[in-house]
C-alpha cells in the first residue's frame, strides 16, 4: 500500500514539476520522459541541468534543454551537441563538481560563444584539398562588365 | 533469343533437359510459382521487409509473366531451375534483405533514350 | 628515335622504298647487287648500307647514332657487325654493301664486338635507370638487355658531366649522354640551328652548347625523342609518368594548320605528354614546340560549367537545362539578319556543320570564321584559292619557291622544315617577299613591297624569269598576307604569278603553284562548308544575337555591337570571347572529342578521344545539337556518325580522312580574279610572327599555357630568368 502511495506521489509531483497535466504532455513528446530533481545549474543559453541521485548512474544527471538557443528555435530541433563543454564534463561524470560550483579555468581558446555541432549540414567542415586540381577552371572576372 | 535458336533444330532429336513436352514444362512453372506463393509470407516475415503480401505475389506474379513468350521447354526447364535456386536462397535467408528487394529495383533510374537526355545525363552515354 | 614499334616497322618500311626520301639515290633496277645476309640472298641497290640491306631482310641491327632522317655519324660502333672474310668488323650503318658480301650479323664476332662497344657505353653511363625519364623508352637499356653482357667487370669511377641549361622545354642530364651526336646532327640539319655541339675528345668529349645558351629553335623538341638515352628529357614530363603506365590515342595537332600527326599520352584522365606520329606526308616525325608543349594550357584557364551573367553582369554556374533553355529562348525570339555566328581557329568540321545548319535554320546566313580571306571575286567558291595546292610534301620536288608576306618557320614549323630540307638536299631556290627573317636557309630578298608582286605578274621584275624557267615553281602566300586591306589585290596578283609561271615554265597539269599557307586549323573547313571570312559582315549589320564558337582572337568586341546585343559564347577556354559573352557553354579541347580537322593542304584529319571533357564541358556538336532541339528547329542528327553523314552530304572531301581533294580550276579561278578592281597599297608585307617569341603563344590553348608563357619569357629575358629548382 505504502509502494503504491509513493508512487502515485511521485506521480503527482511529476506531473506538478513540469507544469501540470498540460506541461507533463509535452514534456513527454519531447523528451519522452518525466523525470524531477534538484536543479544543479543553468548555463548561459538556458540548458537546465539535473541530478537526482535516486536514479540509477548514468541515469541519475540530465538536462533539460533551452528551447531557443543561438537563435534557432531548439523546441524540437534538439541536438546533444548544445550542452556547452564545461557542462557536458559534468553530465557525462568525468568529474562530480558542476561548473557553477568549480568555474572552468579561463582559456583563450574557449568559445566565447558554444555553437552546435555542424556535422551533416551545409556548414560542416570540409577538409580542403591538398593535391593540385586536375583541371583549373576559368575564373571568371569579379567586376561587373556590363 | 535462345527458343529462336534452338526452335530450328527441335526437328531433329534434341536432348530433354528435364520436360519432354510443353505441358510438362508448363506443370513445372506452375509447381515453381506455388512454392514461391507460399513462400512469400515467410520471405516478409523472417526478411522483415517493409512489403505486404500482396505486394511481394504481386511481383512473383510479374516476374513469372515477364517470361511468357517463352515456349522451348527446355529454355522453360532452365529458367524453372534458376528460379528454384533462387527460392532455395529466399528459403534459407542465404540472401539478405537487400538481394530480395533488388526485384524490386526502386533506385534504378532508367538510362536516357533521346539525345536531350543523355546530353544532360553525360558525356556520351 | 621513335619507340612505337609499330611505327619503327613502318619506318624502316619507308626508309627502303625511294619515294619520299630525298638522300637514297634512284639508279635502275638492272644494277642491283646481290649480297647475303647471313647466308640469305637479298638484292640491294649499290650504295646501299650495310644497316639498310639487313633492314630489307628485316634483320635490326643494333644502333645508337644511325637514324634514317640524319647524316650518317658512324661513331656509337654498335652497329658492328662481321662481314665473311673481312679481316674486322664494320659499322654497319656507314659502309656500303659490295658485290656478294656475306653480312653475318648474329656471329661470335658480331655479338662480342656489340658486348664491347655495350660495355665501354655502360662504363661511363649512370646506373640510375629507376630515376631516369627515359626509361621503359631507353635505347641503351633495351640494347643492353638484348646484346649487353650479364656481368659487369667495371670498377673504376665514373665520368660525370656538368648539366646545362638549354632553355626551359629541353631537360639536360648530360652524364648519361653517350655522344652519339643525334641532337647535334638533328639541330644542324633537320632545325637549321648550329647551336649544339661537341667539346673535347676521347673521355672528356662533350655535348653542349659552346658557351652557356639556350637552344632557340622551334622544333628542339625533337631531340628529346631522338636522344636514344636519358640526356635529354622533357622538362614539362620530367618525374611525371612511365610509358608503360600512360595510354596512347593517336590524334592530330590542331595548334597550327598543318595538323601534324601526333600521339596523346594520358594518364588517369589527364594529358601527360604529347609525342609525334610518323606521317610522312606531313610532318614525318618530328613536331613543332608548340604543339608538343602547349598541352598544359589544356589543363588551365577551363570553362567547365555552363555560365549565365546575371543582373549584375557577374558570371553564376548554371545547369545545362537552365543554360540551354536560356539560349533556345533567346534564339526563338530572333530571325533572319539578327542572329549571326562566328567561328573561331580551333573548331572542329562537325561542330561548323552543326552551327551552320541551326543557323540557316533561322534563316540566318551570317556565319563567318574569325580568319580573315579576301572574298573579292568570288574566289572562295574555288578550293584551289584557299588551299596549299601542291601539298607539304610537294615542296621536295619543286625547285624554285617564292614566299610571299609569310614566315613558315613561325607560322607552320613543319612546312618550315620541308623547305629546308629540300633546300638542302634538292638545291631549293627560295626567294621571300616580305620582312626579312631568319627562316634557317638562305634565301633571295626580293624586297617587302607589295608592288614587288605586281612587277612580278607582268613580268618586269628580273624574279619573274626564273619563276617561268622553273622546272617546277611554287608560289607559297601567307594567309597574314591577304588579311590587309588589300588582301584580295594580292590574292590576285600572286594569281596571276602563279598562272604565268604555270602557262610559261610548261610543268604539267598536274603541278598546281598556288599555295595558300593557312595558320588555323578550322579555317580550310570553314571554307570548305561556305562560311564568310572574316567579320566584316557582323561588323557592318550589327545582329542581336551573335553565337561565338570559339571565337578567341578578338575580332569583335563588345563597342562593335549595340549594347543589348546577346552573346552566346561557346568554346574551352575563358580567354577573350569569354569574358564578353552573357551565357557560356563549356565544350571540349582537340584532345577530347572525336572530330574532323582540315589542314591546309585540304587533308582531313581526326583526333580522337584521349581524355573526356572536364566537368560538364560538352562536345561541340552536341551542344549546338541540343539548343537546336529546344529552339524547335531540331537539326536532323543525334550521333557523330550521322554528322559525318551530313558533312558528306555539305563536301564529301572532309570525310575521306587522310586523303587530300584535288582542287583543280586554276584558270578560272585566274579569269574570276581580273573582276577584282582593287588598289595595291604601298605599305610593306610584315609577317605577324616575326621572331621566336611572336610563336610560342598564338592561340586560346598555348596562351593558357604556363609552358609557353615561360618559353616566351625565357626567350625575351634569357634562360636565368626561368631557372626552375633541379632534383637530380
Amino acid at each position: 500500500m505504502a509502494d503504491i502511495v509513493r508512487v502515485l506521489r511521485r506521480a503527482l509531483q511529476e506531473l506538478g514539476g513540469h507544469g501540470g497535466l498540460r506541461g507533463a504532455m509535452w514534456q513527454l513528446i519531447r523528451v519522452s520522459d518525466l523525470k524531477i530533481g534538484p536543479l544543479v545549474g543553468v548555463d548561459k543559453y538556458g540548458n537546465k541541468y539535473y541530478e537526482d541521485k535516486r536514479h540509477f548512474f548514468g541515469r541519475h544527471r540530465w538536462v533539460v534543454y533551452a528551447e531557443e538557443m543561438n537563435g534557432k528555435d531548439t523546441f524540437w530541433d534538439l541536438d546533444g551537441s548544445m550542452v556547452p563543454p564545461e557542462w557536458h564534463r559534468w553530465l557525462h561524470c568525468m568529474t562530480d563538481d558542476p561548473p557553477t560550483t568549480h568555474p572552468p579555468v579561463p582559456r583563450k581558446f574557449i568559445w566565447e560563444n558554444h555553437t552546435f555541432n555542424m556535422s551533416a549540414t551545409p556548414g560542416q567542415y570540409v577538409p580542403y584539398s591538398t593535391t593540385r586540381k586536375k583541371i583549373q577552371e576559368w575564373i571568371p572576372p569579379v567586376t561587373p562588365s556590363k | 533469343m535462345a527458343a529462336s535458336g534452338v526452335g530450328k533444330v527441335v526437328g531433329t532429336t534434341v536432348k530433354p533437359i528435364f520436360s519432354r513436352d510443353l505441358s510438362e514444362a508448363k506443370r513445372r512453372v506452375r509447381e515453381l510459382y506455388r512454392a514461391w506463393y507460399r513462400e512469400v509470407p515467410h520471405t516478409v516475415q523472417s526478411f522483415q521487409l517493409d512489403i505486404t503480401v500482396k505486394q511481394g505475389r504481386d511481383k512473383v506474379r510479374e516476374i513469372f509473366m515477364k517470361n511468357t513468350h517463352v515456349t522451348d521447354p527446355r529454355v522453360i526447364d532452365m529458367l524453372v531451375i534458376k528460379g528454384k535456386m533462387e527460392l532455395q536462397e529466399t528459403i534459407h535467408v542465404w540472401k539478405q534483405r537487400t538481394h530480395i528487394m533488388r526485384f524490386f529495383n526502386e533506385t534504378e533510374t532508367p538510362r536516357p533514350k533521346d539525345f536531350l537526355s543523355k546530353f544532360y545525363a553525360g558525356h556520351d552515354p | 628515335m621513335l619507340r612505337l614499334p609499330a611505327v619503327r616497322r613502318a619506318l624502316a618500311g619507308v626508309s627502303q622504298s625511294t619515294k619520299g626520301c630525298v638522300r637514297t639515290t634512284t639508279t635502275a633496277a638492272s644494277n642491283l647487287i646481290e649480297i647475303f645476309v647471313d647466308g640469305q640472298p637479298v638484292l640491294v641497290e649499290p650504295g646501299t648500307t650495310v644497316l639498310q640491306a639487313c633492314e630489307k631482310v628485316g634483320m635490326q641491327i643494333p644502333r645508337f647514332c644511325y637514324h634514317d632522317r640524319l647524316s650518317v655519324a658512324g661513331n656509337c660502333r654498335m652497329c658492328l657487325v662481321e662481314i665473311e672474310k673481312a679481316p674486322k668488323p664494320v659499322a654497319a650503318c656507314a659502309m656500303p654493301v659490295m658485290k656478294g658480301w656475306n653480312i653475318l650479323t648474329n656471329s661470335e664476332k658480331s655479338r662480342k664486338a656489340r658486348e664491347g662497344v655495350m660495355e665501354f657505353l655502360l662504363a661511363n653511363h649512370p646506373l640510375d635507370c629507376p630515376i631516369c625519364d627515359q626509361g621503359g623508352e631507353c635505347d641503351l637499356q633495351d640494347q643492353s638487355m638484348m646484346f649487353g653482357s650479364d656481368r659487369s667487370r667495371f670498377m673504376e669511377g665514373k665520368r660525370a658531366v656538368e648539366d646545362k641549361n638549354i632553355g626551359p622545354l629541353v631537360k639536360t642530364i648530360m652524364t648519361r649522354c653517350i655522344q652519339c651526336t643525334r641532337c647535334i646532327r638533328f639541330a644542324s640539319e633537320i632545325a637549321g640551328v648550329d647551336d649544339l655541339g661537341t667539346t673535347g675528345r676521347g673521355n672528356e668529349m662533350q655535348v653542349g652548347t659552346y658557351i652557356e645558351k639556350m637552344f632557340m629553335s622551334e622544333l628542339s623538341g625533337n631531340i628529346i625523342d631522338i636522344c636514344p638515352v636519358g640526356a635529354l628529357t622533357s622538362k614539362p614530363y620530367a618525374f611525371t609518368s612511365r610509358p608503360w603506365e600512360t595510354r596512347k590515342t593517336e590524334s592530330v595537332d590542331v595548334l597550327d594548320a598543318v595538323g601534324s600527326n601526333i600521339v596523346v599520352s594520358t594518364r588517369t584522365g589527364e594529358v601527360m605528354r604529347i609525342l609525334p606520329r610518323l606521317h610522312e606526308d606531313i610532318n614525318e616525325e618530328w613536331i613543332a614546340d608548340k604543339t608538343r608543349f602547349a598541352y598544359d594550357g589544356l589543363k588551365r584557364q577551363r570553362l567547365i560549367e555552363p555560365m549565365v551573367r546575371n543582373e549584375e553582369g557577374l558570371f553564376v554556374y548554371a545547369s545545362w537545362e537552365d543554360a540551354l533553355t536560356h539560349v533556345a529562348g533567346v534564339l526563338q525570339g530572333v530571325q533572319g539578319n539578327d542572329v549571326g555566328a562566328i567561328a573561331g581557329g580551333l573548331v572542329d568540321a562537325e561542330a561548323l556543320v552543326a552551327l551552320k545548319d541551326m543557323m540557316n535554320r533561322l534563316d540566318s546566313d551570317t556565319l563567318c570564321t574569325e580568319e580573315v580571306f579576301p572574298t573579292a571575286g568570288a574566289v572562295t567558291d574555288l578550293r584551289s584559292n584557299y588551299l596549299l595546292n601542291t601539298k607539304i610534301a610537294g615542296v621536295e620536288e619543286a625547285d624554285v619557291l617564292l614566299l610571299i608576306g609569310t614566315n613558315p618557320r613561325f607560322e607552320e614549323p613543319l612546312f618550315n622544315t620541308r623547305i629546308r630540307k629540300s633546300w638542302l638536299h634538292n638545291e631549293l631556290q627560295v626567294s621571300l617577299v616580305g620582312s626579312e627573317v631568319d627562316l634557317t636557309y638562305t634565301y633571295d630578298h626580293l624586297g617587302d613591297s607589295p608592288q614587288i608582286l605586281q612587277d612580278i605578274a607582268t613580268g618586269k621584275h628580273p624574279f619573274s624569269k626564273i619563276l617561268n624557267e622553273a622546272k617546277k615553281p611554287m608560289v607559297v602566300v601567307g594567309s597574314a598576307a591577304l588579311q590587309r586591306g588589300d588582301g584580295a589585290a594580292i590574292h590576285a596578283a600572286v594569281s596571276t604569278i602563279a598562272h604565268n609561271a604555270r602557262t610559261k615554265s610548261g610543268v604539267g597539269a598536274d603541278w598546281k603553284v598556288m599555295n595558300i599557307l593557312h595558320r588555323f586549323a578550322s579555317q580550310v573547313a570553314a571554307l570548305d562548308l561556305g562560311y564568310k571570312p572574316g567579320v566584316e559582315a557582323i561588323r557592318k549589320n550589327p545582329p542581336k544575337v551573335l553565337y561565338l564558337l570559339g571565337a578567341d582572337a578578338g575580332c569583335i568586341t563588345r563597342q562593335d555591337l549595340p549594347k543589348n546585343c546577346f552573346i552566346i559564347y561557346q568554346g574551352h577556354h575563358g580567354d577573350l570571347g569569354a569574358p564578353m559573352a552573357d551565357i557560356i557553354l563549356p565544350g571540349a579541347a582537340y584532345t577530347e572529342k572525336p572530330a574532323t580537322y582540315v589542314n591546309t593542304e585540304g587533308r582531313s584529319q581526326q583526333t580522337r578521344v584521349a581524355v573526356s571533357p572536364p566537368g560538364m564541358a560538352r562536345e561541340d556538336w552536341r551542344i549546338i545539337r541540343a539548343i537546336s532541339e529546344l529552339a524547335g528547329v531540331t537539326l536532323p542528327y543525334e550521333t557523330l556518325d550521322q554528322v559525318r553523314s551530313r558533312l558528306e552530304e555539305v563536301s564529301p572531301n572532309l570525310v575521306r580522312y587522310d586523303d587530300v581533294e584535288e582542287a583543280n580550276y586554276f584558270s578560272q579561278a585566274n579569269e574570276l580574279f581580273k573582276l577584282v578592281k582593287q588598289q595595291l597599297l604601298a605599305d610593306p608585307l610584315v609577317s605577324p610572327q616575326l621572331t621566336i617569341k611572336d610563336y610560342y603563344m598564338t592561340d586560346p590553348i598555348s596562351r593558357a599555357s604556363q609552358k609557353m608563357a615561360k618559353c616566351v619569357k625565357a626567350v625575351t629575358e634569357g634562360a636565368k630568368a626561368i631557372e626552375e629548382p633541379t632534383f637530380c
